[in-house]
This record gives structure tokens, sequence and C-alpha cells, in this order.
């Protein structure tokens, strides 16, 4: 339903609109006012008027219409219903620029219909403009510029206005893109009062600026003189005369001018005094200026009574002030240079060439003059600034004076000490530092007067020689800046010698940086010497040309691969440094840095390895180990020597050689004994190896009976004849013992005495465990080892009854002792046999032997042990001739 | 006595006619020192033949030996100097004021015979300086006291304009010109000489234009100016 009235709406909206496309295009109504400008800020008030057509057609009245701004529906409270047709709305601070405003209806109760629309333009009303000036450049016409205030946001006129008492000028019109000044079309006309002001004009208003009343001519800015000359005077060399042309306006005013000059090479101006050029003229002539000096001139004009504007400055013109004589003595100095003619020296004058402002004019040579004490004065004229003459080793004094145009200059005086004249009296405290970009110098002056000070300085490098560069200072003068082409970064070597009247004092040198840098280059560091935990760096002083400035301090970076950089600071006097508490067996970089005053420079990186050890530390340990061997071995061998005895019968008895024995005297078939003799051929066979130990003890300390003694001597007779092949392997045993035996004395109580333990051993042909020997030899034991008492080896007892039984009646107190039971059960035939062998082929002598034993009441007992697999055999001490015998026998049975 | 009375009133009433026939605008500058140095420096100007007669001269082909001799003032077309000099301050100014008028009127027609811009422009220049030196001449005609210079007798100035009589040779007409302008420099140098006078006399000055006499009237004319034309200032037509 609702959608039908709404289709319905439209349609008849749309049919109405055609049918009155004409009366449409007259409006239903109209607003009051129709191109309104409101100021910002004020109240607008607008009225709506319907016309009664409309009305009509649309049935609707005032109450229908609704404002809007700029699509805006405005409220209905600013709405004021005036009667059937109008309408109005009221805005109150109007403060958009740029409004759009239409007046609305509502027909058929949901179609708005615009009915008219105004465009309401706000804006400020036109500020009072200020600050009127006008100028009137000279052969232009007259402008003025002024301050326009505030922004109006309106479109403003500014209209200059001028007359004078008697006539009333055109307007002048600003341009759009000149709206703050306004240039005249007609001349002013000088002497006469003009009265000028702004008028300001938009929709909102118009104001009038403060009048001006002057006089054009006051406001007139000339243009400057022109065809400026600039001539000198020959009789005066400190004036230039300046020439120009005023502009025409002199014609009208007097004028007064600024006269400005300055030397060429300079960019400062000097002024004319004003007072000297407040009046018109066309020439000016500038005094107190140097000769032989180049000025630049420029000149500007304005009205005399200050009224009005400067002109611009003139274009510039210059001139040269006439030459005068030489204001100064050039500076003078010597060098001494080596000559090859004896009592001769080579001298080179040295001058300077005066500045201009002292030249004063153009240096055209110089005279010099030598004179030796009381000798002839002698007279050069030299172009250049330097002479070498070969002067004698005497005292001279030299003179120099400067010629140009005009005249000479004062004469430099100069004394050339004799050969052997030591200088003295330096300055002292002598200091160098740069300051505004100059490297200045000062210095203490000595007590006595001084002349003049020489300046000398040169650059200090490793691949160039000093080339000094000097200059002269008056002797008042205790501070200054070396005036030469100085350099930064190099390291000046700067000499300062007194003058005095006798000649040159003592110099004194100091080194000085104009600028200083960093290091080009880092110190290059290496190791001195490497330990455990320390490292010894060392370094080369950097080279001067490298050095950028003063180094003051090292800094030394060195880390582990993977430890934090630790840093070291070490003065710059050094050329060496210990890092201590390294860690060992440890890889270390270290780099160092030179520092100036401007900053530093890295050295190349350097590698070094700590050691695991210390020097000598190895040598601290192996040395005391081996000392403790060594001592070790010493006093284990001292202990040997000393427990030989103990050791030798555990490890190698002493078995006496059974060939030297009584027994073997009397035996008929004793074995060559060339076999048993030689020492070398025992050992070299090596393969004795069961030793069989006879041990022999006499039951009692009787003397032996006369057939006991006379066999001792048989023994000794056999002793003798058998000398050289007696046996001596006890003594080789284990120790070699000096141990006299019974084969070597001669001495009856020696025999006695010593005799009481006579030692043999049987070495059995047997292999050493069980290896089996080639040759079966005998060796003497000198064992002293009493044969033990085998009581509780009964099958030693039974051994000794089965082989000899007719002995059995012996007493049982002496005894052979026999160490090793194993020989009975021993399963070597080859010693049975042979055994066996000797008791069947003795058998006889055997008996005999056993009855004189028998024979003697207090024979001792004797137990014999045969032990071929090298057991120890024992015979019992104090039985010499039985032990003789015995030894004989035993060695009769084995052969 | 009436008679006397009326011989006195009259130059005041006939210059307070000249001077309201003047149409009010700007203000006049009423320092009568400053005033009377603008009115000699434009003497000084206006007398320098450079200015004008020169460059007439040069443009019209009249510098030609022989020819400058003919370029002469006319007699009786400017007052000369000895008439100006008795010439009371007031009646010298209005005269001054006549003759600058006759001037101008005769400068515009001689423009007609001047084909050059650049002459024209000179001629135009000129003309307005001596608009300027009537400006200033009204203005210092107002700065003198009303009662000043009543005993001096009517000036013998020439009744009529400089006008040339009309003629149809343009040589003679430039002639004629020539012979203005040069009559024109040397009225104007005559003016100069009066104001000159103005300045060194003091028993002349006082008697022209006495300090205090005149300081009074200027200060009674600032106030009568200011009465009347600060109220209908923004009502004069622009």
């Amino acid at each position: 339903m609702l959608a039908l009235q709404t289709w319905i709406v439209h349609a008849l909206f749309i049919f109405f609109t055609t049918e009155s496309v004409g009366e449409l295009l007259d409006p239903c109504g109209y607003i009051k006012p129709e191109s309104p400008v409101v100021q910002l800020g004020s109240n607008f008030t607008a009225v709506c008027v319907l016309k009664e057509k409309c009305m009509d057609y649309f049935h609707v009245n005032a109450s229908y219409i609704f404002w809007k701004t700029n699509h805006l529906t405005v409220p209905k409270e600013q709405y004021t219903i005036i009667n059937r047709t109008a309408s109005s709305v009221t805005f109150t601070d109007t403060s958009l620029l740029n409004t759009q405003l239409t007046c609305n209806i509502r027909t058929f109760g949901q179609i708005d219909q615009n009915v008219y629309g105004i465009r309401i333009i706000s804006g400020l009303p036109p500020e009072k403009p200020k600050n009127l000036s006008c100028i009137v450049n000279e052969g232009k016409k007259m402008m003025c510029q002024w301050d326009p205030g505030r922004e109006t946001y309106l479109e403003t006129n500014f209209t200059l206005k001028s007359e004078w008492a008697t006539e009333k000028f055109a307007d002048c019109k600003t341009k759009r893109d000149t709206p703050t000044s306004c240039t005249v079309d007609y001349s002013p006309v000088y002497f006469v009062n003009i009265e000028v002001w702004v008028e300001a004009e938009n929709a909102l208003g118009k104001v009038t600026s403060n009048h001006i009343n002057f006089d054009p001519v006051d406001k007139v800015k000339p243009n400057p003189p022109h065809n400026l000359s600039v001539s000198n005077s020959e009789e005066l060399s400190s004036i230039l005369k300046l020439t120009w042309i005023n502009s025409s306006i002199q014609g009208f005013i007097r004028l007064k001018y600024n006269i400005q000059y300055r030397t060429r090479d300079s960019s400062i101006w000097s002024q004319i005094p004003p007072e000297d050029t407040a009046s018109t003229r066309s020439s000016f002539t500038v005094q107190d200026l140097k000769p032989f000096t180049e000025y630049v001139f420029r000149i500007r004009c304005m009205k005399e009574d200050g009224k009005g504007f400067w002109s611009d400055w003139s274009e510039e013109a210059s001139g040269i002030t006439y030459e005068d004589r030489p204001s100064k003595a050039p500076s003078f100095w010597y060098k001494i240079e080596p000559s090859h003619t004896h009592g001769y020296r080579s001298v080179q004058l040295i001058w300077k060439t005066l500045p201009p402002f002292e030249a004063n004019g153009k240096i055209l040579d110089y005279e010099v003059t030598l004179t030796r004490w009381k000798s002839r004065l002698q007279n050069y004229t030299v172009n250049d600034t330097k002479w070498t003459v070969n002067i004698t080793n005497d005292r001279y004094i030299a003179t120099l004076t400067a010629r140009n145009l005009v005249g000479k200059s004062d004469a430099a005086v100069l004394t050339i000490p004799a050969y052997d004249f030591q200088a003295t009296r330096p300055v002292t405290d002598l200091k160098a530092f740069p300051k505004d970009n100059m490297l200045w110098v000062e210095w203490t002056a000595p007590n006595e007067s001084v002349n003049r000070y020489v300046l000398e300085w040169c650059v200090l490098s490793d691949k160039a020689p000093c080339v000094p560069d000097w200059q002269q200072e008056a002797g008042s003068v205790h501070r200054t800046y070396l005036r030469g082409n100085l350099a930064e970064s190099k390291c000046y070597l700067i000499t300062v010698t007194p003058i005095y009247a006798d000649g040159p004092g003592s110099p004194e040198s100091i080194k000085a940086y104009l600028k200083q840098a960093p290091p080009s280059k880092g110190p290059t560091v290496r190791t001195k010497k490497v330990g455990k935990n320390e490292a010894v760096l060392e370094w080369d002083q950097l080279p001067v040309d490298v050095q950028n400035g003063f180094i003051r301090n090292y800094t030394i970076f060195y880390r582990t691969i993977i430890g934090n950089e630790t840093a070291v600071n070490v003065d710059s006097s050094h050329t060496e440094y210990t890092l201590s508490s390294l860690t060992s067996d440890t890889l270390y970089m270290v780099r160092m840095a030179a520092y100036t005053d401007e900053g530093g420079k890295d050295g190349p990186e350097f590698t070094f390895t700590t050691p695991k050890f210390a020097q000598g530390e190895i040598e601290a340990i192996v040395v005391p180990v081996c000392l403790a061997f060594l001592l070790t071995t010493l006093l284990g061998v001292l202990f040997c020597f000393n427990k030989r005895d103990l050791i030798k019968k555990h490890i190698w008895p002493n078995v006496p050689d059974p060939s030297k024995s009584l027994i073997a005297q009397w035996s008929p078939h004793t074995p060559p004994r060339h076999n048993f003799n030689s020492k070398d051929q025992m050992y070299s066979d090596g393969n004795f190896t069961d030793v069989s130990v006879v041990e022999i003890e006499a039951a009692n300390d009787k003397k032996p009976f006369p057939e006991d003694l006379k066999s001792l001597d048989l023994f000794k007779k056999e002793k003798v004849s058998t000398e050289g092949h007696s046996s001596g392997i006890g003594g080789s045993s284990c120790m070699s013992s000096s141990r006299p035996s019974i084969s070597s004395s001669d001495e009856n109580e020696s025999a006695q005495n010593t005799s009481g333990t006579v030692q043999y051993s049987t070495v059995v042909h047997s292999g050493y465990r069980h290896q089996v020997p080639s040759v079966q030899v005998f060796s003497r034991s000198e064992s002293t080892q009493p044969l033990l008492d085998s009581e509780e080896r009964p099958e030693d007892l039974q051994l000794l009854d089965n082989t000899d039984s007719s002995v059995g009646n012996f007493p049982r107190q002496q005894y052979f002792k026999q160490n090793c039971s194993q020989r009975e059960t021993s399963p070597d035939s080859s010693h049975s046999e042979r055994s066996k062998q000797v008791s069947s082929v003795s058998e006889e002598e055997f008996v005999r032997l056993k009855q004189q034993i028998s024979d003697k009441n207090n024979l001792h007992s004797l137990k014999i042990s045969i032990c071929p697999s090298g057991q120890e055999t024992v015979l019992p001490h104090g039985l010499f001739p039985f032990q003789s015998i015995w030894d004989s026998t035993l060695k009769h049975y084995i052969n | 006595m009436q008679a006397q009375l009326l011989r006195r009133t009259l130059p005041s009433l006939v210059l307070g006619l000249l001077f309201l026939s003047t149409p009010a605008m700007g203000i006049c500058l009423d320092k009568y020192q400053e005033l009377f140095g603008q009115l000699q420096k434009q003497t000084d100007i206006m007398q320098c033949t450079s200015l004008l007669l020169d460059p007439y001269i040069k443009s019209q082909g009249l510098d030609k030996d022989g020819l400058k001799e003919h370029c002469r003032e006319r007699p009786g077309a400017f007052p000369s100097k000895d008439a100006l000099q008795r010439l009371s301050k007031r009646e010298f100014l209005r005269t001054l004021h006549t003759m600058l008028g006759s001037i101008l009127h005769r400068l515009t027609a001689l423009q007609r015979d001047v084909p050059k811009a650049q002459d024209l422009e000179t001629l135009n220049r000129a003309k307005q300086n001596i608009r300027g030196f009537r400006n200033n001449i009204h203005c210092m005609a107002r700065l003198l006291p009303d009662s000043s210079e009543t005993t001096e007798p009517t000036p013998a100035v020439p009744a009529t304009s400089p006008s040339p009589t009309p003629t149809s040779d343009t040589f003679q007409r430039r002639l004629e010109g020539c012979r203005f302008l040069h009559g024109y420099h040397r009225f104007m140098h005559s003016v100069g000489q009066v104001f000159q006078e103005w300045g060194e006399s003091p028993s002349r000055r006082r008697r022209h234009s006495p300090h205090g006499g005149l300081r009074k009237g200027v200060r009674r004319l600032q106030l009568s100016r200011r009465n009347k034309r600060l109220p209908p200032r923004g009502q004069l037509p622009r």
C-alpha cells in the first residue's frame, strides 16, 4: 500500500515536472539578499519568499519551507515564518567563508523541492594600510608600498591616491600580483609637496591609510656616480685621486657620498670619513695609502641632507699608489756549508724578499757588503735572494739593502761569528702550539738584549732531508707564528736562534704539528719472548712520516679465540711490554694501536701460542727424577755392596773350586784345568747352571795332624804348580770378591783362619733352567756359607749312606748339606751314569781314603751331597786337609 | 578714506578670489622656509636652459650659426626683473601665477610643433614642473598674511599672455617658440632673483614677510584652513 502510494507520488511529480517545464525555469520563489557578503562572525538572515503560483500548485505555504546549507538541513529553530509566503533563517557567528544556502519545500508530504539558492560569501573588511612609504628612483616614476593588514578573504582593491594642494593625480591601481605596491604613472615633480594615501576596499568596506605629505625629492634614490676612475701621484706615494660623474639628479639636489676602498687582496672595505664627503663633488683624493699598493674603490651618493635613499654602489675602480723606497730592511740570515779548502768556510747568505707593503715598489736588486775585522769593505750586487761566498774562519759582518726605483732600504746587518765561536745564551721556555690554523711559537727572551730572532723550521721525515725554512722577528717579539706554507699532520722541527750584537746565540729546538691526525699506520707488534703465562711483546716506534702527531700512548689489545678482548695502555716511550697472567698452551691474538691527540690507528694482528710448560720446567722435573734414580741406584749398589754376601748367598753363592782342592791333587784323573781357568771361557759358555756347593765344616778347632799338615804341604806344592790354573769363579760371582781363598794363600795362619771356609763348587754341566750345557765345567766356590744340617732331610743323609756306607760310622756333627733334593730323582741319566762310572773306577782309592779317615778319632763328620741340578754343596769349616781330599775325591768321582 | 580702504582691500580680495578659484585639494606645506626653499629651487631649475630651450633649439634645428642670435626674447612678452621687483609679494605671486598659466598654454601649443617623443616628454616634464611651481605659489600665497603689502602699487605686468602672433610659417613658429622659451627662462631667472631678494633682504623680508607676522599669519591660516577644510574634506569631490 505504501509502495503504491510512493509510486503515485513519484508519477505525479514527474507529470507535473514534465507538464510545467517552462514554468519550472521560473523559480517558485527567491531569497533575499541575492548575493550576500557576510562579515565573518556576524549574524546573517536570509528570507525565502514563495510565489503564489507555486504555493497553489504544490499546495504549500511558508511553513513548508526548509533551509539547507551545503546540502545540510538547517535546524528549524533557526527558521522564522514571517507570513504565509515568507520564511527566514538566521545564522549567528558566521564562520564559513563560502556557503551555499538553499530554500526548499516538501511537496506532497515527501518530495523535497529546491526553490532557490544563493551563495553566501564571508570575509573581513580591509584593515587600514600601514607603513605607507614611497621611493623615487632617479629617472623613474614614484613607487609606493604599504602593509595591507590582515587577510580579508575577499577580493580587496588597493588604490594609491596622490594630489597636490591644487591638483589631483590619477589613481594608481595595484596589480593583482603586487597588491601592496604601486608605481604612479606620472613623473615626480621635485620641490612640490605631494600628499599620498592608500585606499583599501572590498565588499565589506573601504578604509584609507594615513596620508603622507612629502617632497618627492626627499624620497629620491639617485643613480650611482659613474665613470669612477683612480689615478696616482708621482709626488706622493700615499695618495690616489678618484674622479667620477654624478648622476643628473645633481642638477636638482646636492649630494653627499660614501667612498669605500680596500686593497686588492682584501675583502674588507674601509670607508672615507663621511664628513669628508658630505657635499657635492666629482672627485676626491684618498690619503694615507700604502705605497705601491693596488686599491679598489667604490662610491655611492644620496641627497646631502640625508633625506631619501642611498644610491647603489658604483662599479669598482682600482689604482696603484706610486712607489716609495723600501720601508724595511730584508730579513737576513746565513748558512755555513762545509768547504774543502782548509781555513775557509763556505757561507750562504740568504734573505727574504720584502712583502709588497714593505718593498714599496718593485725590488730591482740587492746590495751585499762583507767586512772582515779591520779589513776593506766589499760590495756585491745580487739579483737573487741568496749568495754564497767563501770566507776565512774569521768573524765577518755582512750588510744587505734592497733597492727599488725610488731608493734603498735600510741595511740589514748580520754578524757571522768566527769558526771557533761558541754560541751561548739560548732562549728558554720554548713552546710551539697550533692556534687559529697557524703554528705559533713562544719563548722567553734571554736576559741579554736581543737584536732579533731567527726562526727556522723544517718537516721531519724519514724519507726526505730536513730542508729548513726561516723567518726573522724583531728583538722585542716573544711570540709569533710561522709564516710559511705549513701542512697538517707533518712534524715540524722549529729552531729559535737569538741574534745578539756579537753574533748568534745558541739555538733551541722544539717539535710541533700544525694539526695532528690519527697515525696512518698502527705499530706492528711481535713477541720477544713467550712464556707459559706471560709474553714479552715488542714493537718499533712508528716512523715519523706515519705518526701524524705526537704518539701519546699505545694500547695493546689481546684476546684468545673465544675470550674477550683485553686492552692495556702503554706509555709511548716504551717499546716493549709484558703480558702476564696468560693461559698456557693457548693461542693469543694481539694487536696494537697508537694514539695521537686526534685518534688512533690499529696495527696488524699478531698471533702467538703460549707453551704448555715453562722454560726449565721439564728440566726441573727430569733432573730430580734422574738424580733420584741415580741416587736410588747408588744406594742400591751400596746396599748390594754392603749386603753382597747376603745377596751372593742368595743369588750366586761361591762354590769352591774343586780343582784346587787337595783331592784334586790326589786324584790321578784330574781334569784339564785349563778348561776351567778362563773366566771368559766360562762365561762365554754361560751354561753352567747347576752348581753344587760343598761346605766342609770342621768339627772343632783342633789343630790338624801332621799327616794333615803333610798333605797340606802337598797341597801347597800342588798349589804352586797349578797357580795359574786355579779357578776364581767364586770371586766373579755376584761380586768380584778379593777374599783370599786357600788356593791363593801361602800362609798357614791365614790358611787356618780363612781357610776355615774353603768353598768348592761343582758346576754341573746341565743347562740353565733345563737347558743342556755343551761343556761340563767346574767352578770353585768361595762361599763361607756353612753347610746346613739336613736333619729334616733324611734323604740327604741317606744318600750319603747309600753312597758310602763305609763311612756311615762318622759322627753326625758335621755334615754336607744338599740344598736341592731333586738330584736324587732327577731323570738325567747322563749324570747318574757318569756318577756311577766315577764310583766304580776309584772304588779302591776311595776305600783307602775311608780307612785314613777312620783312623782319625776326631775326624769330623762329613757329609756330602751331590746336586747335579746345580744345588749348593757346602763343606764345613776347619777341615782343610779333608776338604782338599774331598775336593779331589769329588772331582774324581765327578770326572 | 573709503577709497584708501578700497585700495588696500582690493588686491587682497582679488588674490583671495584667485586662490579661492583654485579647487581645494591636498594640504599645502605650512612651513614658510621650506616652501620658500622649494620655490627657489624650482626657479633655479626652471631658469636653466638645458631643460627646455637647449633641447628645443637642438630638436628644431636652430642650433646653427647665426640662428641663435635670433632666438631672443620678444620684448614685453614677460615682465622684466625690475617690474617684478616692484611688486609686492602678494602681487608678485599673483603675477607669477598668472604668467605661469599663460606659459602652460603656450607650451601646450608648442608641443604641436615637436614631433619627437623625447621632446614631448621634455615639454611634459616642463609643464609638470610649472604646475608644481604654481602649486607652491598657491601655497605661499596662503601663507602670506592678509594685511601685508597692501600699500604696493598695482604691478605693471603684461595684461595678456605671452602668446605669439599666429603664423603659418614653420620656421617662424619655431623661432617664436625659441624666443618664447628664451623669454621663459629669462623670466624664471628674474623670478629667482626676486625670491633671492626675499631671502637676502632683512628689511624687505621684514617688510614683506616678517617672521612674527608670518608665523602669526601661518598659524592663523592653519587654524582657518583646518577649520575650513577638515569638515568638508571627505565630501570634496575626488
